[in-house]
């Protein structure tokens, strides 16, 4: 969704540059310079708020949660483990996803800055909030606070920007529910080259539950922040008119620690540390129709994500023996997405996941475990009244490899979402 | 001899009067190619390099590239082109802007830009203004070649007055007088003046059959040539800005095209024209399809060319 923001240009030249010809008002006529209306302006921050609710339902029987939660390879993966052990996913019936407050202004000559506020029912937490720079020369930005890594495409776009209702399985199963989304410094850089090329390094404090999570409690080393490095680069060929090319690929590696819960007693029994690691590519085409309201535009994306998580059991209550052997995970996957608008304001899209077409695991017992792939098809059809406000249908027929076999599941999602307020204009 | 200035602009009308401003000293790159609606764009890469590289940034503003502007102005890193730098200049201060809204406005009114209705650059009075902010806007990035740039100018805006009211008529007023008589009512008695009768030409001449007349637009975005020509516009088919034709709204329509006995329905050619023609079956009017960019359609040349269009196209009979 594009967005729009009222009230807010901001020119600060104070020299008339009208020229020395122009005209002056013709008189009894209701034109008036453009000047006319600056009494209405503020040094406030843009404040948007999105709304996004949906409806859910599917056909398995302990949930979709559950079933992510048991795949094969990707199941158990994350540190919080234990008794905690808490899938966020879609309830059956009504959902709300977390209100998003965004504020957003320019600092100063020098920086920018803007803030998310997710607050749900219960509680608020701090999604995003960064500071960046505006000023520095050689094509170069830096970025700290609290923000999603640019790796990838989707991975930087807020749920309310993404052409399907839920996130692809592979950033689900890696990175969770959020992403890469992590305290640190990015320096990018906008290279002086004939096409777009923008490369970028960032680190992380080290906060992503399924990838890179740290406990640093006993009997656990510790380890000193930060602790992951991603690196990414994105090119753009000059393409002509109305379509719009992006290539990027990405690397990031940094420590993970992992308690488990073997004989599911409700206490950690054993622990793993070592390092963690993801790699891949995306590529997104864009074609912007002549046409109005969104009709003819059809946008073609995709990425892949391998990772390997290689560890090494620090400690096991249960099987001391094992002390001191490795656990190796390797697994990978992709999404193919295709949006096109087939009438002013309507969109239909196809999507196509598979994830685990590497999906094996070393154990510290030495045995090791290798399974299939599982894959998903979705359906999409979603309706777009204005800029600000969107309702869209959903479908996903998955077929999931768990540690118990193939479930078949079918979901639907019926999403409801508006945008209040002054809410920036997205990127490409 | 000094590199050539870079110029990016967001529209393709801005690019055409930038080029005949600039001359051989700047090269020009457009955003819009004129044939789509610019309201609605991408952030395109391709576009952000181009950005990178810009001395010279230009807008339409009044908040019609806000979808996609800001995007491409902080992603090329550009700090010469910022909102509020010598290198960013929004032609809408230099324009005469309508439809300021009055009254307290919200999003329930449609896609309403709140500091006044964008389409500013089809009122050929404010190209000539546009034209003049240009120059010495490329004057203060280049003070070497001001008298190029003003020459250029200059020049634009005679061939401008030329086109509008005819080289005879010109010889006779000066071209401020005239401008100035297109609104305040008292054109059409001052051409029968003796000593002015059959001295005018260029688009004045030709659309002073249409003076007056009512006519029915899809968007509203030609408020600012009818008002130049005195036109008179009663109803768009978008039932409000942005919002596609609706039956109910288009059988209003038909009915006020009827009782305003409206002649002339003026759209863009990427608007679809089913709505047009249903409308011109209903009341017998004419449905003219028109670029209101250089470059929407190909005799659109440059910016007179556009202009020469849009008048041809009105008065075909």
């Amino acid at each position: 969704m594009q967005q729009r923001i009222m009230l807010c240009t901001v020119p600060l030249i104070a020299v008339s540059l009208a020229g020395g010809n122009a005209l002056a008002q013709a008189p009894g006529q209701p034109e008036r310079s453009s000047g006319f209306q600056r009494s209405f302006q503020s040094f406030n921050p843009d404040i948007s708020a999105i709304i996004d609710m949906y409806y859910y339902a599917d056909n398995s029987e302990e949930g979709i949660s559950h079933v992510l939660g048991e795949m094969a390879g990707f199941g158990h993966a994350h540190g919080h483990g234990g008794a905690e052990h808490h899938h966020h996913g879609p309830d059956e019936g009504f959902n709300l996803r977390h209100l998003e407050l965004q504020f957003s202004a320019d600092v100063d000559p020098y920086f920018k800055g803007s803030a998310i506020v997710a607050i749900d029912l219960e509680s608020a937490e701090m999604e995003t909030a960064e500071i960046e720079t505006t000023g520095l020369p050689w094509g170069l930005k830096l970025r700290g606070g609290k923000f999603y890594s640019d790796f990838g495409y989707i991975n930087a776009q807020h749920a309310h920007q993404w052409d399907f209702t839920d996130q692809p399985l592979i950033y689900k199963l890696c990175l969770g529910d959020h992403g890469l989304n992590d305290k640190g410094l990015q320096l990018s850089w906008l290279a002086p080259t004939p096409f777009y090329l923008l490369a970028g390094v960032e680190v992380f404090q080290g906060d992503n539950e399924n990838m890179f999570a740290y406990h640093g409690e006993e009997p656990l080393p510790t380890h000193d922040g930060p602790r992951v490095g991603v690196g990414w680069m994105k090119i753009g060929p000059n393409l002509p008119g109305y379509h719009a090319l992006q290539f990027g690929v990405f690397g990031a590696t940094g420590k993970h620690q992992e308690e488990h819960d073997g004989n599911e007693d409700g206490e950690h029994d054993h622990w793993l540390d070592g390092d963690s690691t993801f790699w891949g590519g995306d590529v997104v085409y864009k074609y912007n129709a002549p046409k109005p309201y969104g009709q003819g535009d059809f946008i073609v994306q995709a990425e892949y994500v391998s990772r390997k998580k290689d560890l090494k059991l620090v400690a096991h209550d249960l099987a001391p023996q094992f002390v001191g052997n490795s656990r190796v995970d390797e697994q990978d996957g992709y999404y193919v997405q295709a949006v096109y608008g087939f009438l002013p304001r309507w969109r239909a899209g196809v999507r196509w996941e598979q994830v685990g077409l590497t999906n094996k695991s070393k154990l510290p017992n030495g045995e090791t475990e290798s399974s299939d792939p599982s894959s998903r098809a979705s359906v999409m059809l979603d309706f777009t009244p204005s800029e600000f406000s969107r309702i869209r249908l959903q479908a996903n027929r998955g077929s999931y490899k768990t540690e118990e076999g193939t479930e078949d599941a079918t979901e639907v999602y019926v999403q409801w979402m508006v945008s209040l307020g002054t809410h920036g204009a997205h990127k490409f | 001899m000094a590199e050539r200035l870079k110029i990016v602009t967001t529209t393709s009308d801005l690019a055409a009067i930038a080029n005949a401003v600039a001359g051989d000293k700047a090269e020009v790159h457009a955003i819009c190619t004129g044939k789509e609606d610019p309201h609605m764009l991408q952030a395109k890469p391709s576009v952000i390099r181009l950005a990178r590289d810009a001395d010279l940034w230009i807008r339409i503003g009044l908040e019609l590239e806000i979808g996609w502007e800001p995007p491409i102005l902080d992603g090329s890193r550009n700090t010469r082109i910022r909102v509020g730098s010598k290198g960013h200049l929004d032609a809408s201060e230099s324009a005469l802007v309508l439809d300021v809204p009055q009254t307290t406005i919200t999003r329930a009114m449609g896609d309403v830009h709140p500091m006044g209705n964008p389409h500013y650059w089809l009122d050929p009075l404010n190209g000539r203004r546009i034209a003049g902010a240009i120059a010495e806007r490329l004057a203060l990035l280049r003070p070497e070649d001001t008298d190029v740039f003003r020459a250029n100018a200059a020049a634009f805006q005679k061939a401008l007055d030329e086109r509008m009211f005819g080289p005879e008529l010109l010889k006779s007023v000066d071209a401020d007088t005239l401008w100035a008589k297109t609104t305040d009512g008292t054109l059409a008695a001052f051409l029968e003046e003796p000593a002015i009768k059959g001295k005018v030409g260029g688009w004045v001449a030709a659309t002073l059959p249409l003076r007056g007349q009512k006519i029915v637009t899809y968007h509203r975005s030609w408020v600012y040539f009818a008002h130049r020509f005195g036109l008179d516009v009663v109803a768009e088919l978008e039932p409000k800005p942005g919002v596609p034709p609706t039956a109910a709204h288009l059988a209003e329509v038909a009915a006020t095209a009827k009782a305003e006995g409206v002649r002339i329905i003026l759209q863009e050619p990427f608007y679809s024209t089913k709505a047009a023609n249903q409308i011109a079956r209903k009341t017998g009017a004419r449905v003219v399809v028109v670029a209101n960019s250089v470059g929407g359609q190909p005799e659109a040349t440059d910016y007179l060319a556009l202009m020469d269009l849009i008048v041809a196209k009105l008065t075909a009979p």
